[in-house]
């Protein structure tokens, strides 16, 4: 868990940091130099479809994990909460339960 | 971990990804909309249905625009009836054409040729035709 955090969180640095290297080429430009808006516009596009990507990632990931985590074979859910300790859960009440 | 790792991770990150598309997108519209000061002006007037244009010494031109490769130019761009708008695909120009109102765009081309110019807001029965063309020529 504790890597794919670490992995997470050096993407996106190096998300970060990308456009500045490009502005940081950009400022040398000379008086008579303009920038060029296609490759302005476009590598904006591809930079933003990066991070839209990188949110799916995450949020499918997470939900993926979520999900193993918490099925009911996991071996970490041997263990009854304390809401499943009947022994017959079909005599018990929910009244009798919450308290 | 923690019961709530995951979440505070799921946020976190999606929170980061969030503040870094709001900035990169505001730094480069910044960037591409700032016009050099250099830029020569050219009136562009739309009208049904063609494009007139006047360059800053005055000299006029109807539906071909001449151009010179390697300097920066910035339209002002007017409508004497409808809304048009004005397009050149090949150089990311496009802006509307309002009646009343001054647009603005602007452009650097960097190698020469032939470029349409298209109208690309529906302006009336001949808005399919209302095409120019754009001529980059080399420096002298």
């Amino acid at each position: 868990m504790k890597r794919i955090i670490a992995v997470s969180i050096i993407a996106l640095i190096a998300l970060a940091l990308v456009p500045q290297v490009h502005f940081a080429h950009a400022q040398e430009k000379s008086a008579k130099q303009y920038i060029n808006l296609r490759a302005e516009v476009w590598n904006e596009f591809f930079r933003m479809t990066t991070a839209a990507f990188t949110v799916g990632a995450v949020v499918s990931g997470t939900m993926i994990w979520l999900v193993w985590r918490f099925r009911e074979s996991h071996p970490k859910n041997k263990a009854p909460t304390k809401w499943e300790k009947l022994d017959d859960p079909t005599t018990g009440t929910y009244e009798k339960e919450g308290h | 971990m923690g019961h709530d790792t995951a979440e505070w991770v799921f946020v976190g990150i999606v929170i980061a990804i969030l503040v870094y598309v709001g900035v990169d997108s505001w730094v480069v519209q910044k960037e591409v909309e700032e016009i050099p000061a250099d830029a020569e002006v050219i009136k562009v007037t739309g009208q049904q249905w063609f494009w007139s244009f006047e360059h800053a010494d005055g000299t006029k031109e109807i539906s071909t625009l001449h151009l010179k490769k390697g300097h920066a130019y910035n339209f002002e761009i007017y409508s004497k009836d409808v809304m048009h708008s004005f397009n050149i695909p090949d150089w990311v120009v496009f802006e509307d054409a309002v009646p009343g109102h001054v647009n603005h765009a602007w452009f650097a081309p960097d190698q020469t040729g032939e470029f349409p110019i298209q109208c690309r807001e529906y302006c009336g029965l001949l808005h399919y035709n209302m095409r120019g063309s754009l001529v980059v020529e080399d420096t002298p």
